[in-house]
């Protein structure tokens, strides 16, 4: 009985792990890549500033999504609650930092 | 056969010989939600305590004009603790203490998702209260009032540590409180018994998963702010001091984006209460149930969005004043389907009037009143009015006092039986509501009208004739009313506490969720078989069934339990070495030896070295756990 209980507590890890190596190492890849060509874009000094910043903003984007996606597992099955709670979090904390920046600094 | 290889590969759970830990030990290890839950208990209704007196000494400042019983320094210092331990100290660990009393026993659930977190929430919280406590007699308590407004909360003008006691206490309290509320959603989420859907929870296992929610979305702000303000304070930084470019406005928004939340967290859980003890008094199902749900998400959502109505005097501006008063208003819609739906529930029911219902009964017109005034303040013009008087005083003493601590009070006569197995004298139950609740209103009542004739809040004393005196009288008078009334309470804990266990296992008897489908006070793994859940209102759908308890969800099997542990204490006590060594790191001592170990940070690296040590030992040392097995279920 209590080995039952152990192999369904493991069951539920072997499902992520079932996905295979291969794709963690290639999104692992794929994040490094995207935070290489932000560092590059600065480090050489040659790109224009504005086209810079907004190339940061679209690497970090993408960034959120690699990383809430794969490593969070928030597009696996069965994580609906995850995805409520961190858009929830977005919005919640979005609105308070931007208001009150606005107020504080801006206004 | 992947699988079988697997079980193989793990170390063989050891099913007996559990190391049983007794007397003092037993609570400083314990990692069971039922014992956590007495330990919050105990805790809180320490700081209650403490919180209390302050509340006495400060209306017995106030009892007559130009009194000199305490002077203005220590004036500030008594409602600055008395506020800061009341919420943070007093009231937040009562609730969980009737959350981890209850919220697994209503799900159907055997523990909390993370025993060793729930441990580790209890503990931090005691420590940061032990430490913001320790400030009366190490120096002077924090002076700058619960809010710590900037600047009056910088070292300009607050140059002692009572201050820095504030930041790094609450710091460190509210550690567990983030801790105890990311365990309750996971609780909540993942555990609930099978057929218990989200529309099936009963509603005080809905307004805890809303509160966890509104505690993970607001704590981090207060977290973020106490570091700013300890980095000011301690670290020199200019986050808040407008020489330096910071502002002090800044603490305001961090603060109430915050605050604000946190009174929801103060409220949803009495709101659960109350929807508890109402439909089993009044023997009715909840009337309105999904609207009672949807109006709990709704008051968590807009709690988030009307911050800045505590800043109307602030000056943000007009558009932003109307906003924030058209939202805070909003609020009332949501707040007024739950009084009406009570009042429906308890409409054509076959009422009875015991204890936690008086309690219930006596917090539906209370809290009433406190919104009604809530409504009021709300309106900016009028704010200007009240800002800072003895009305915004009374307003939220209606609601914290009248609505959360009635609440808390019944949901304690309610589940007294199921946490400890002795039901509360009903004839001193009945004592405390009434000496309590018309001290309640004595106290309170007047202070709206010694607000709106101008008496200003946080005043040390007043002059004689301004009309102040004998409403002040008043109202010392009903604070000593009520302090009977919680003392008629300690003289029933401890009568109740000297008789044998009398509780069965559904001592109402009208008994409608899971938690009075099982002994009381119930088996250290709660169920012995997990039940399976076929509406709303499990247990109650099962006795009108004419069935006799829960049907089994599963077979009678070997049951998993977590083992008991010290190092939650001890991380603890690690964090409180730190905070103390850090708060004292810039001070000069008699003692050069003291003086170079707080200066160098060897004292704070000591307490951190502690706490990582013990976070090292918990994952180098695998713990399994351990199992009780079907024998010894089948053997009690």
């Amino acid at each position: 009985m209590a080995a039952e209980q152990h192999t369904r507590d493991h069951g539920v890890k072997r499902r992520h792990r079932q996905e295979g190596p291969q794709k963690h190492i290639l999104i692992f890849v794929l994040s490094a890549v995207l935070t290489l060509i932000a560092f590059a874009a600065v480090a050489a000094g040659e790109v224009n500033a504005v086209f810079a910043v907004i190339l940061l903003l679209v690497m970090a984007v993408i960034q959120v999504f690699v990383q809430m996606g794969y490593w969070m597992h928030l597009k696996d099955k069965g994580h609906m609650m995850p995805i409520i709670f961190i858009l929830g979090g977005f919005l919640i904390a979005g609105t308070c930092i931007i208001m009150a920046l606005y107020w504080v600094w801006w206004d | 056969m992947a699988q079988a290889a697997h079980t193989l590969k793990s170390p063989k759970p050891a099913a007996h010989g559990v190391k049983r830990h007794t007397g003092l030990m037993d609570w400083i290890t314990t990692v069971d939600h039922k014992k956590i839950a007495i330990l919050y208990l105990w805790a809180g209704g320490l700081f209650f305590g403490i919180g209390g007196i302050e509340a006495l000494l400060i209306r017995w400042q106030l009892i007559k004009p130009m009194n000199d019983f305490v002077d203005a320094q220590t004036f500030n210092e008594l409602i600055t603790m008395h506020g800061t331990t009341m919420i943070f100290l007093g009231v937040m660990p009562i609730i969980f203490a009737l959350m981890n009393a209850v919220i697994p026993l209503q799900i159907g659930a055997r523990d909390v998702a993370f025993p060793f977190l729930n441990a580790l929430g209890f503990w931090t919280f005691l420590f940061g209260g032990l430490l913001l406590n320790l400030s009366w007699i190490m120096g002077g308590a924090p002076d700058a009032g619960w809010t710590s407004y900037t600047p009056l909360s910088g070292t300009a003008y607050s140059g002692t540590h009572g201050v820095d006691f504030y930041t790094i206490g609450l710091q460190i309290a509210g550690l567990g409180t983030l801790i105890g509320g990311i365990n309750f959603l996971a609780t909540i989420i993942t555990m609930r018994a099978p057929g218990m859907s989200f529309m099936r929870m009963p509603m005080f296992a809905w307004t805890t998963f809303i509160t966890s929610a509104i505690i993970l979305f607001a704590f981090p702000a207060i977290t973020v702010g106490l570091v700013l303000l300890t980095f000011d304070r301690i670290l020199g930084a200019n986050f808040f001091v407008p020489g330096g470019g910071g502002s002090p406005v800044l603490w305001q928004h961090i603060f109430w984006i915050f605050g604000h939340p946190e009174v929801y967290i103060l409220i949803l859980p009495a709101f659960g209460i109350i929807s508890e003890v109402i439909p089993t008094f009044a023997r009715k199902r909840l009337f309105g149930y999904s609207s009672m749900v949807f109006a709990t998400i709704l008051i968590a959502f807009l709690g988030f969005m009307v911050w800045a109505h505590h800043m109307f005097t602030t000056g943000l501006g007009p558009v932003a004043n109307a906003l924030f008063a058209v939202s805070t208003m909003l609020i009332a819609v949501p707040t007024g389907i739950k009084i009406f739906n009570w009042l429906f529930t308890l409409w054509g029911g076959s009422v009875r009037f015991a204890t936690p219902n008086l309690f219930a009964s006596g917090f539906i017109p209370t809290f009433t009143m406190g919104g009604v005034t809530g409504v009021m303040l709300a309106s900016a013009p009028a704010d200007f009015q009240f800002h800072d008087t003895y009305f915004v005083v009374a307003h939220f003493h209606y609601v914290i006092v009248g609505g959360l601590v009635m609440g808390l009070i019944a949901g304690l006569h309610y589940w007294w039986p199921k946490m400890f197995g002795r039901m509360l004298s009903e004839t001193l139950g009945k004592w405390t509501f009434w000496t309590f609740i018309t001290g309640f209103h004595l106290t309170f009542f007047v202070q709206h009208f010694l607000g709106l004739m101008g008496m200003q809040r946080r005043v040390f004393t007043y002059l004689p004739n301004q009309h102040f005196d004998t409403l002040n009288l008043v109202s010392t008078i009903g604070a000593g009313l009520m302090g009977i009334g919680t003392l008629i309470f300690l003289t029933n804990i401890i009568v109740t506490s000297k008789k044998p266990p009398d509780a069965g296992d559904d001592p109402w008897e009208d008994g409608r969720t899971l938690e009075w489908s099982i002994p009381s006070p119930p088996p250290e793994y709660n169920f012995k078989h997990t039940p399976h859940v076929r509406g709303l209102d499990a247990f109650w759908k099962e006795k009108t069934a004419g069935n006799k308890g829960m049907a089994p969800a599963e077979p009678i099997g070997s049951i998993h339990m977590p083992s008991a542990t010290p190092l939650p204490f001890i991380m603890s006590v690690g964090i409180f070495i730190a905070g103390l060594g850090f708060m004292f790191s810039r001070d000069h001592f008699g003692s050069a030896l003291v003086s170079f170990l707080f200066n160098n940070y060897i004292v704070t690296g000591l307490g951190l070295l502690i706490t990582f040590g013990a976070m090292l030992m918990r994952s180098l040392y695998d713990d399994h756990g351990w199992h009780i097995e079907p024998e010894e279920l089948e053997g009690r």
